[in-house]
């Protein structure tokens, strides 16, 4: 009697817990609510609303609500479809096509409710057509067109020899083909980026050298006002093509209003008090932002009085280059590792950062494609750093300058550096220039031998980190600012661009990397993380591995 | 007085061609590349160099100020490098607000620094004359930005009473006033104390306190509008640095002003911008000197125009 009574009070605790969290996926499956204005801060005025001459990532943050393109990424990195249904790639790699979404319209109205230049209509292969031409134009003098310079006809056209790319047709209405000259594997990455969107040429003519401030897209949200310094405002698309899972119209939102905070102060008052209702949290304020942090699903969460506080690794590393072609680190293999040697990673993390970073071993982060948990990179032993100080011809140690970007973070970062170096015997100056300047003569100009640099995935693919940053062939300004040249690197990253197969390019990555890492013309320091904080009331926020910028805010939803 | 107008007006177009030049000298000094910040931490080679050619940036300075020159007279000042905004357009955008800002604390620090000059000279040495001058030394010396913050957590965040930052109505616009008044409101306290105290010493004074001329009419009517030259001079003096100088006080609170506009360009090398704003800069200083010589005539019969 006893032993059924007990099994008969397990059912029914059984019962109680399945119907408990049945009732608790509800309550998470809360369906979401139409209507309110996102607001939140732009740290800077962006300076191009035009996704054609975006290079930065406040620009980017607007443009991704206003524009579309063919394929999107998703919040873990990964390729989705967007205004692409799908696509498929030939056999030998050199022709790619798409089957484009149907019903997928250019914004109807603009700025007030008046009607656009295009009216509304439909988007088509056409569209795309004209849209690739248009950025590949020398005339337009888009910075990014030369990322799909391995379209067939691209050069062809930018000489003035041809009057369109011969490699990208439409093929009916919803069919749009590209061919490269060759097989270019991270093709599908690249046009995930911000400048690959869908134009309505109608629009673009119609405004000309003003279309920067009249932009007009697919995406679902519509430009509205722009007051430079201000405030940025966009309202919903009404004819968005996306839906939700139980078939509701998106976005939810009634527009975004975006406040341009340059001061990182400013905007964590303003977020307290309510007025923004996302927030980048500065370090001074991570302790009482992250109260109660745990992992949940990858990212660290924290939701506390303040709101939810999310962090997650993002796609970037942040770095100091040493110049291959000036002394002292110039055929020096030994001090080039003295350095890496020298830098206690982790603790500068913990010091500096408040352990918002990942220490790097290598160049490409965590979860990025090839990523190696087996690499071999640098710990942190002054020992070991005197030691190949004396081999590298210093053994009294040695003294350089290393040239930062203005910034109180790049600052912190130098200073904790400059102490833990002094261990090693390496006497650290510091020089701080503004961005132009650091541009011009660690880029351009190539003369600093020792500076900081950072870079962020522009596409979802290692190529954007070991071809663009290291390989010879981007030596300078194109981004291999070390001037890092090692033939076999060279030759492993290129085979690894028009490799196929995924097992093959990631072998070809990791074997690039490790060697990179050895011949160490960058001092590899962390791995950034991305965060936001957002107000309670903030429902169906993800934040992409990419970083807060890259956000599209299609399924927010505020439940006030 | 016409004549003496016209010569200054005339003396304004060599000072407005030497500030350009001097700007397009440092354009050349200073190193970073428009076209290069233009295209972001990566960019291709061709792509660079044809942003340069169209910009003008492959010719010699002097060429390109000439050609500056050229346009400015047809008030085309260009496009900014850095949005494809008109020049003049951007500006004008701009000058409104910073002139509501300008007014604004121009309304607090004028009354607000005269009252405490008057009264520290009135009665000097005395606990108020301490204390106005310790206010004045604050003002002075209180970093802006320190001050901008305090008044957002003590009126905004502590006590709720107005908004802490953004562009808006009156609400909006008395923190950022307070903030950027405060260091002019000191400067005319102490120069108003000083200048009433060489003034009532004077002869004049005294004759008008024997023939039982009431304290407040004489100091309000005999000194004060004696004392005002100096007083005067400071205040057009300021009047350029508060429109187009704000820029710490338009940070703080958001404000989307001209100082805003000319640190942006400043960063970013958008030369047409930084041309444009100090050529703004230098007309509203060269109109405000003007208007202040011209209005000494109005405290002192004495002063001619030849």
């Amino acid at each position: 009697m006893f032993r059924r009574g007990r099994v008969v009070v397990m059912v029914l605790l059984v019962a109680v817990m399945v119907l408990g969290s049945t009732l608790l996926a509800c309550g998470e499956e809360q369906k979401p609510k139409y209507g309110g204005i996102w607001k939140d801060a732009l740290g800077a005025d962006p300076p191009d609303l035009d996704p054609v001459m975006a290079t930065d990532t406040t620009s980017a943050e607007v443009g991704y609500q206003i524009f579309e393109t063919l394929v999107g990424i998703d919040p873990d990195g990964g390729l989705v479809p967007l205004l692409a249904e799908s696509w498929k790639g030939s056999a030998d790699g050199k022709t790619f096509t798409f089957k484009l979404r149907k019903g997928v319209h250019f914004h109807k109205t603009t700025e007030g409710g008046k009607p656009t230049a295009n009216g509304g209509r439909e988007v088509t292969a056409d569209d795309w057509v004209w849209t690739f031409n248009y950025i590949c134009d020398p005339k337009t003098n888009s910075p990014r067109a030369y990322f799909i310079d391995m379209v067939k006809g691209y050069q062809e056209y930018r000489d003035g020899k041809a009057k369109s790319i011969s490699g990208i047709k439409a093929l009916d209405k919803y069919t749009l083909q590209i061919e490269t000259t060759y097989p270019f594997a991270p093709f599908i990455a690249v046009l995930s980026y911000n400048t690959f969107v869908a134009l309505p040429r109608e629009d673009v003519l119609k405004w000309g050298k003003d279309w920067n401030f009249h932009v007009v897209g697919t995406g679902p949200f519509k430009f509205e006002s722009w007051k430079h310094d201000d405030k940025l405002v966009l309202s919903r698309n009404e004819n968005y093509w996306m839906k939700d899972k139980w078939g509701n119209r998106l976005p939810y939102l009634d527009g975004i209003e975006f406040r341009i905070i340059t001061d990182a102060t400013i905007e964590w008052t303003e977020y307290k008090l309510g007025n923004i209702y996302a927030a980048h949290v500065d370090d001074p304020y991570y302790p009482e932002a992250s109260k109660g942090l745990k992992t949940v699903a990858g990212v660290k969460t924290a939701v506390n009085e303040l709101g939810t506080y999310l962090e997650r690794p993002q796609w970037g590393t942040y770095y100091y280059g040493m110049n291959q072609t000036l002394p002292p680190f110039k055929d020096n293999k030994y001090l080039r590792q003295a350095f890496n040697y020298a830098v206690n990673r982790q603790g500068l993390i913990d010091l500096v950062l408040n352990g918002r970073a990942m220490p790097a071993k290598g160049v490409l982060p965590p979860g990025m494609f090839a990523y190696s948990e087996n690499l071999k990179g640098y710990s942190f032993d002054p020992k070991m750093a005197k030691e190949l100080l004396r081999k590298a011809g210093y053994p009294k140690g040695i003294q350089v300058t290393l040239q930062y970007n203005t910034s109180q973070g790049h600052k912190r970062i130098a200073e904790a550096l400059q102490s833990q170096f002094a261990l090693a015997g390496i006497k650290l100056d510091l020089k701080n220039v503004d961005w132009g300047a650091h541009l011009d003569t660690c880029g351009t100009q190539g003369t600093v031998p020792f500076f900081r640099m950072g870079w962020v995935v522009d596409y979802p693919d290692p190529d954007n980190f070991l071809y663009v940053l290291l390989n010879s062939e981007n030596a300078g300004d194109q981004g291999n600012y070390t001037r890092y040249h090692n033939p076999l690197f060279d030759d492993l990253t290129k085979q690894a661009r028009l490799a196929t197969d995924q097992e093959v390019r990631r072998n070809l990555y990791q074997k690039a990397e490790q060697l990179v890492v050895e011949d160490a013309p960058w001092l590899f320091i962390y791995h950034y993380t991305s965060h936001n904080m957002l107000k309670p009331f903030v429902r169906g926020y993800k934040l992409p591995s990419f970083g807060q910028y890259c956000n599209r805010f299609t399924e927010i939803w505020l439940d006030l | 007085m016409g004549r003496y107008i016209v010569r200054r007006l005339l003396a304004v177009i060599p000072v407005l061609a030497g500030v350009i030049l001097v700007v397009f000298i440092l354009s050349t000094i200073v190193p970073g590349d428009p076209a290069r910040i233009l295209s972001g931490q990566r960019g291709d080679p061709e792509t660079i160099e044809r942003i340069r050619r169209e910009m003008g940036l492959n010719l010699p300075w002097y060429v390109q100020m000439v050609r500056f020159y050229r346009d400015a007279l047809t008030f085309d000042l260009g496009r900014s490098y850095r949005n494809n905004m008109k020049v003049t357009e951007a500006i004008c955008q701009r000058i409104p607000v910073s002139a509501k800002l300008a007014g604004a604390a121009l309304l607090v620090a004028v009354p607000f620094g005269m009252i405490l000059g008057i009264i520290s000279a009135v009665r000097q040495y005395s606990i108020w004359d301490y204390a106005s001058m310790i206010l004045a030394l604050l003002g002075v010396s209180v970093p802006v930005f320190f001050f901008g913050l305090l008044t957002i957590v003590v009126f905004c965040v502590k006590l709720g009473w107005l908004p802490g930052t953004g562009y808006g109505g009156l609400r909006y616009l008395i923190l950022p006033a307070i903030t950027l008044g405060l260091r002019p409101a000191a400067l005319i306290a102490r120069i108003t104390r000083s200048s009433m105290l060489e003034v009532i010493r004077q002869d004049y004074i005294r004759t008008a306190r024997s023939k039982g001329v009431h304290e407040r009419s004489v100091v309000l009517r005999h000194a004060l509008r004696n004392a005002m030259i100096p007083v005067v001079t400071v205040i057009g003096v300021d009047v350029p640095s508060l429109l187009s100088g704000a820029m710490l006080t338009e940070t703080i609170f958001c404000w989307p002003g001209i100082g805003r506009l000319a640190v942006e360009a400043v960063i970013n090398r958008d030369f047409p911008i930084q041309r444009g704003v100090v050529l703004f800069m230098a007309l509203v200083f060269l109109g405000a000197t003007l208007i202040v010589d011209l209005s000494y005539g109005l405290f002192d019969p004495r002063v001619r125009y030849e």
